[in-house]
């Protein structure tokens, strides 16, 4: 089956060539739950979802996306379909969202078939990060420390601060399948990080707390969401937009309530 | 000095590419985008500019780039932009209005808070403008041609 010419039918129920409704759904849902759950913006999945089931030749089309749930539902032959899904958990790998992007653009250009696009789906959701563990925290104390010398430390900085910033992303990870909170795993990662960082002043009395801390709160910086929110806003998506901008504050503020803990101890 | 900023925006930009799980082929032009934010960033004060100013600009151009090349190497934008506005965080003047809050100096901390999220808002509306100039002339290119 080539869905170019299922296309061009749309609209004559007797003669478009059946594609299991079903099929279509799960396709469909699969493409928006993945991009949801790595990272991507809510007006992406609606557009992807309602794209991929339009080109499979669906009528009345409608999708809705929060940033944890989506629903969708079409007309398939005088029946209609709605289906919801939720999406609890949620990470950031743009690596993802970026094949599911090329996947669901060649199948409504007639590439691939469902199948082969359902297929291609399952095996994206199922890939691990493309980068691995160690490279993704070595990743974090790089740009930790990189960002403490652009906020004009010394060379003396560098080393701690990227230590602080390795600290830090090594308990969000580690506390992350503790505490099942964000903000609070976010919360004791920055009193963790600047933990460290009062120690290597206290041994080090040379260095800057303010570089180092500066540095180490780096891998925290809610740039995702920010970015997310700002796309969501100006696509006409508003509650999204605003509840993943109020992430982004809530982030911030435990981050800065956790910086002001630690300097008062230093008082 | 100015070398030492460019190289340094270039690698944090790049290691926070890795850290969002970008796709290989991106990490290097992430890694532009951050210079090129940081470089327009560090000229406009030359130039009298103010830092908000300064940050709102080169947020635009981060921003701007990084529709740009979205189009060129076919992956979706956040890819860049993301990485692109970490050199222009507001780190330190978080730092300081956090270590006034702490002194008791509530006067000088809400100064400085004000002017952290006036720097967050900069960046903000940079990305808006940004994605709002891209947004428009598609649209207009669009138009022309359903016209023909």
């Amino acid at each position: 089956m080539r869905f170019a010419g299922t296309r061009q039918y749309r609209g004559l129920d007797k003669d478009v060539t059946v594609l299991s409704s079903d099929l279509v759904m799960d396709t469909c849902l699969l493409a928006g739950a993945i991009i949801l759950k790595n990272g991507g913006e809510t007006y992406r999945t609606e557009e992807t979802m309602a794209r991929i089931a339009q080109a499979a030749g669906m009528d009345d089309v409608n999708s809705s996306a929060t940033p944890t749930s989506i629903i969708l539902s079409f007309r398939c032959k005088g029946l209609d379909h709605t289906r919801m899904v939720r999406t609890p958990s949620r990470t950031t790998n743009l690596n993802k969202i970026t094949l599911v992007n090329d996947v669901s653009r060649r199948f409504v250009s007639g590439g691939i078939t469902l199948e082969q696009a359902y297929l291609t789906l399952c095996e994206i959701d199922q890939k691990k990060p493309l980068y691995p563990k160690w490279m993704q925290h070595l990743a974090a104390a790089t740009a930790s420390g990189s960002f403490a010398m652009l906020a004009g430390g010394t060379w003396y900085d560098l080393a701690p601060s990227a230590l602080a910033g390795l600290t830090v992303n090594l308990s969000l990870e580690y506390l992350e399948q503790f505490v099942r909170m964000k903000f609070f795993t976010e919360f004791s990662a920055a009193l963790l990080g600047g933990l460290f960082a009062l120690l290597a002043v206290t041994v080090f009395p040379e260095l800057h707390i303010s570089i180092i801390i500066i540095g180490a709160m780096l891998p925290m910086f809610p740039g995702i969401a920010i970015t997310n929110s700002l796309r969501d806003l100006m696509a006409g998506d508003l509650v999204a937009g605003v509840s993943r901008g109020v992430e982004a504050m809530l982030t911030a503020i435990s981050v800065a309530v956790a910086t002001a803990i630690i300097l008062w101890f230093m008082r | 000095m100015l070398l030492k900023g460019l190289a340094l925006s270039f690698i944090s930009s790049m290691a926070w590419c890795v850290l969002f799980n970008v796709p290989v082929r991106t990490i290097l032009a992430g890694g532009i985008a951050g210079m090129v934010g940081f470089l327009v960033y560090s000229f406009l004060p030359l130039l009298n500019a103010e830092v908000l100013l300064s940050t709102f600009v080169s947020a635009a151009i981060v921003s701007l780039l990084s529709q740009v090349m979205s189009i060129f190497l076919r992956v979706p934008s956040t890819n860049f932009s993301v990485a692109g506005i970490i050199p222009l965080v507001p780190g330190s003047l978080a730092y300081k209005s956090m270590l006034a809050f702490v002194n008791n100096d509530y006067v000088e901390g809400i100064t400085l808070a004000t002017k952290t999220l006036m720097v967050a808002g900069a960046i903000a509306s940079g990305l808006i403008f940004g994605i709002s100039v891209v947004t428009i002339v598609k649209g207009a290119r669009y138009a022309g041609k359903r016209a023909q």
